[in-house]
Parts: C-alpha cells; sequence; structure tokens
C-alpha cells in the first residue's frame, strides 16, 4: 500500500525551513535548523533509507547543534540579532523558475521503488549478489563502504580527523 | 493494523505541528527549547512507529537510541549557555 | 493482543494530544514544562508499551524499554535543567492578575 506520510512531514519541514530563515536571533535559528534535521531524518526513515537517517539525526540534530552552540560560546557576541539586507531581485525571480524547472524534470524520472529503473537495473544488482560473496559482510551498505570502497572511506575520517584537531586547538580555553 | 498505526502516524504529525507553532513563536528562548524537546519525544515515538509499519523494528529502534541521547546532550548544552549567559 | 495493543497506544494519544493543548494554551515557560515533561512522558510510556506488546516477546521488547528509560530520564533532566535557566534569567512565574 503507497501511502504518502512524506507530505505532512515535507510541509513540516518547509515551515521549520522558513522560520529559520525568519526567526530574528541567532540562538533561535539554531534550534530552528536541529528540529529541520529532525523533520529530514524522519523523512529517511519513512522512505527507507536507514543509514543515512541515522547520519542526520546525529550529525545534523546532534553534533551541529552543539558545534553551533560552542562557536556562540567562542565568539560572545554582544547582540546576537541579525541584520539582514532584503534580498536582490534577481534572486526573488530566479530562484522560484529555478524551482518550476526542477519540479518539471523530476516528472521523468522513475518510481520511487520501481525494479525497471536505471539505478536498480545497472549495477545494484551485481553489489547485490557478490558482495557477500567477496567480502562475508552481511549488509551490502556497509560492504560497500568499507570494503569496496575502504580507501575512500579511510581519506574520508583523516579529513574529518584533522578538522576535529583544528576545532580543538581552536576552542580549547586559556588555562588561567 | 497497518491503518490504524497510519491514523497514528497522521495524528502524531498534527501534533508534532502544535509543538511547531510554539517553537515558532514562543516569546522566550525557553519557550523554543521546551518545544524541541517535545517535538524530539514524538520524533522517537515516530520512528519506532514507522519501523512498526516496514517491520523492521530492529534497526529503528537503534536510530531512536541515537535520537535520545544526542537530544539529552544538546538540550543540556542549550541550558547550559542559557544558564551563563542569560538572556539573548 | 491487538486489543490491548490498541487500547494502549489510543491511551497514550490521548495523553499526547492534551500535552500538545496545553502547550499551545498555557501561559508561561513555567506552567508547559509542565505539559512537555509530565503529560508527555505518560504518553510516550504508554504509546511505546503498545508497540511494544504488538511486537511479541523478543529482543526489540528489551530494546523499547531501554528507550523507555532514556526518555523517562531525560525528559524530567531537560525541563528541569530549562526552567532552572529561565529561573536564573530572570523570567517571572506568572500569576493570575486579580490576586
Amino acid at each position: 500500500m503507497i501511502f504518502s506520510f512524506e507530505i505532512p512531514l515535507l510541509i513540516l519541514l518547509l515551515l521549520t525551513a522558513a522560520g529559520a530563515i525568519l526567526v530574528k536571533d541567532l540562538m533561535s535559528a539554531i534550534l530552528l535548523l536541529g528540529c529541520y534535521s529532525f523533520f529530514l531524518s524522519l523523512v529517511w526513515a519513512w522512505l527507507g533509507a536507514v543509514d543515512v537517517a541515522f547520519v542526520e539525526a546525529v550529525v545534523g540534530a546532534g553534533l551541529a547543534t552543539v558545534l553551533f552552540l560552542l562557536t556562540l560560546f567562542g565568539t560572545a557576541p554582544k547582540d546576537s540579532r541579525l541584520r539582514r539586507p532584503p534580498p536582490p531581485m534577481a534572486a526573488l525571480i530566479g530562484l522560484p523558475l529555478l524551482g518550476i524547472l526542477l519540479l518539471y524534470a523530476a516528472k521523468d524520472l522513475p518510481q520511487f521503488g520501481d525494479p525497471n529503473s536505471p539505478a536498480n537495473s545497472h549495477i545494484s544488482p551485481t553489489y547485490l549478489e557478490q558482495s557477500f560473496h567477496d567480502t562475508h559482510t552481511p549488509n551490502v551498505v556497509t560492504s560497500v563502504l568499507m570494503d569496496y570502497r575502504s580507501l575512500d572511506t579511510m581519506v574520508e575520517t583523516v579529513v574529518i580527523f584533522t578538522a576535529g584537531i583544528a576545532c580543538v586547538l581552536l576552542l580549547r580555553r586559556k588555562a588561567s | 493494523m497497518n491503518t490504524f498505526f497510519l491514523f497514528v502516524l497522521l495524528t502524531l504529525a498534527v501534533l508534532i505541528g502544535a509543538y511547531l507553532y510554539r517553537v515558532l513563536q514562543g516569546p522566550t528562548i525557553f519557550d523554543r527549547v521546551l518545544g524541541l524537546n517535545g517535538i524530539s519525544t514524538k520524533a522517537i515515538i515516530l520512528l519506532i512507529l514507522i519501523g512498526s509499519v516496514h517491520e523492521r523494528v530492529d534497526m529503528f529502534i537503534d536510530i531512536s537510541t541515537g535520537y535520545a541521547l544526542l537530544n539529552l546532550v544538546g538540550a543540556l548544552a542549550v541550558a547550559k549557555y542559557l544558564e551563563q549567559k542569560g538572556l539573548p | 493482543m491487538d486489543v490491548l495493543a490498541v487500547i494502549f497506544i489510543l491511551a497514550g494519544l490521548f495523553f499526547l494530544v492534551v500535552a500538545a493543548i496545553g502547550v499551545i494554551r498555557l501561559p508561561d515557560v513555567f506552567t508547559r514544562s509542565h505539559a512537555v515533561s509530565i503529560t508527555d512522558s505518560l504518553g510516550a510510556f504508554l504509546m511505546l508499551i503498545g508497540i511494544a506488546i504488538h511486537e511479541g516477546f523478543s529482543l526489540n521488547v528489551l530494546k523499547i524499554l531501554a528507550v523507555l528509560a532514556l526518555l523517562y530520564l531525560q525528559n524530567p533532566v531537560i525541563a528541569h535543567a530549562t526552567v532552572r535557566a529561565a529561573l536564573r534569567a530572570g523570567l517571572k512565574p506568572w500569576q493570575r492578575e486579580s490576586t
């Protein structure tokens, strides 16, 4: 049974995004961004992408909120209200046009979960059939991430680790 | 049973809308924090319900556990910040 | 068994609706924190128990109970921390004007 529960979630998502843009001070914008990650993670979970939902929940709702807060701690602005110039006319006209074009193009995408779509018929069956034989890992996503693309993942980890070291060096308090 | 679960899902989405009104509208920052906490509670229940609809509860419960732990850390960080800085 | 699960879930839904009405209608932070922490926790408790009954007895039930324990720990802690921060920031609790 196809039931589009993602539509109320997407409405909530739009409301949260608009609120995060329109709200006046930085703390509220951070909280609304955390809210946005909750809803996005729920949409991923409803579509069945559990691992993406997990990453969105952990990074978007948890870590990003705490990191933004640490930034507010560290910079300590006297006046945290935003002063935003009005958007230029070209953006107001051009971006809705771009959105309409993207929606028009999205009509030609294959149906959700269609077994004959190119993404499902070209290379995925090979991985689905052979990954267990090749890597002896029951989860296909894990076998792709940690085995077929292990070098890529390792260098990604190095990048994230370096960024973490830089953040710790920037944010540490002076021993007084 | 599945139809009943979908009804519960829709009702919870409407309830989340009520909390979102408080987060968007809230006169003080503390209202927003409380609203966010309520939304995260609803999101945890929604995740387990979604898992029940998809009949893969074991995977979804792990996400909701991570959700709950990180929500605790985030909300405590916000409260700590507000306690040290006072009202923005 | 399913009837019992439906009864529990509907009871939980009732309390969650009450909490949502409270969050919209109550006048200030200190009163709203009651709706968010107390009523919400009871609703979540009933609802998750209902889902656990529906799932039948397995490892999943233990995990659901762990999530439940976590919710019961964190909801009052967060509400308490937020309200204490509000009090330190100088917000006055709401009082009826006529007294």
